[in-house]
């Protein structure tokens, strides 16, 4: 198996990109979760910059990713193409890229709204990308709360759906994990 | 701590013969500090904030006739971590932009035990509320008895940030602001 995507199966790179988004998004979901439900203190402030530098790093994997699709197109869903299920998996892959980039949009605009630096992993500040107002503020944190508990019910029907197709038998999961159904 | 040292090394003014009629005094502002301290969570911010300007009248004679008109620089406000001090001087809190000085100004001195109650208007993002501060007066460290002319005073006292309209991460940092003021001053005639 290489690198590219071809007609049936996923190359390398979208495998590699798939994993390690889907394993940072979990840990960005416990993360933010955990922010966003405890009483600061100095000794987590860090936990602000570990989850913008993740946010970051996901938000410009998401952006490869997409290239890369522009690049080396991925395979079709599994099954015949006007069916329900396939046209269901198209709109919610198409609803999880959108998902994942407005999640890290959002934060980045939120922070920048605050008026305070937005520094990634205590370290590199970042631009702001929005101007410092309450009114930003708020309604880009709205927009990163609606967005991420969408992307949580998403990542369910997702799991869900492909465990279901590979206990189904037909490869779904085997074909993002091996490369070939 | 210098607080602490000199609160060791002075005198109490109060136990000196009365000086005679009101006299103008100057702020060493290298020596002086306007801390305030919060609390965050487990932790406290603090911070410092400079003055520009200080006009000090002191009677001790009478000390209603004292008379204090402070004015502090919010721009140039240190804070005890980098995020702070923005939010400090960023639009949900004191928003220095648009309001850049904190006003003090001294409605009534009276004496109290060793040092004097100090009422006064302060204005805060443009809000004057009163506000009443304690004073302890010292007087410098290895000076004669009656000398007067060098002075070190500590106000403290505290304000709410809400009543200024400076509601910013009221979720996460306390309303109540501790102030300690330390002032250094030297008579002027």
């Amino acid at each position: 198996m290489g690198w590219r995507n071809t007609p049936d199966g996923f190359g390398l790179v979208s495998r590699a990109l798939h994993w390690s988004m889907a394993l940072l998004v979990i840990v960005m979901l416990a993360l933010g979760l955990r922010i966003a439900g405890m009483q600061p203190g100095l000794s987590d402030l860090w936990l602000y910059g570990l989850h913008k530098g993740l946010g970051i790093i996901l938000l410009v994997l998401v952006l490869l990713r997409l290239l890369w699709h522009r690049l080396s197109p991925p395979p079709a869903p599994l099954g015949p193409p006007g069916a329900w299920p396939q046209r269901l998996a198209r709109w919610g892959h198409a609803a999880l890229y959108g998902l994942l980039v407005v999640i890290p949009l959002s934060g980045w605009a939120a922070s920048s709204a605050s008026g305070l630096d937005v520094m990634l992993f205590d370290r590199w500040t970042i631009p702001p990308i929005a101007p410092v107002s309450e009114a930003w503020e708020n309604a880009a944190w709205a927009v990163h709360g609606a967005a991420t508990k969408l992307l949580m019910g998403l990542v369910l029907v997702h799991v869900a759906g492909a465990l279901k197709r590979e206990m189904d038998g037909d490869g779904t999961l085997t074909r993002m994990l091996r490369g070939r159904g | 701590m210098i607080l602490l040292r000199a609160a060791l090394a002075c005198l109490l003014v109060a136990a000196l013969p009365a000086w005679a009629g009101p006299a103008r005094y100057a702020l060493d502002e290298q020596a002086s500090t306007v801390g305030f301290e919060t609390d965050f969570g487990p932790d406290r911010i603090t911070g410092r904030m400079p003055v520009t300007r200080a006009d000090l009248t002191l009677d001790f004679d009478r000390v209603a006739n004292s008379q204090v008109d402070v004015t502090l620089d919010v721009t140039r406000a240190v804070a005890s971590f980098p995020f702070a001090a923005q939010a400090l001087k960023g639009p949900k809190v004191l928003d220095a932009a648009t309001f850049p000085e904190i006003t003090f100004a001294s409605t009534s001195v009276r004496a109290r035990g060793a040092g004097a109650e100090v009422k006064g208007n302060v204005t805060i993002r443009g809000v004057t509320r009163p506000v009443t501060l304690d004073a302890v007066i010292w007087r410098k460290q290895g000076s004669a008895e009656g000398d007067l002319s060098h002075l070190t005073i500590r106000l403290t006292g505290t304000v709410n940030r809400s009543e200024f309209g400076a509601t910013g991460w009221n979720d996460l940092v306390s309303d109540t602001v501790r102030l300690d003021i330390l002032a250094r001053v030297a008579r002027q005639d």
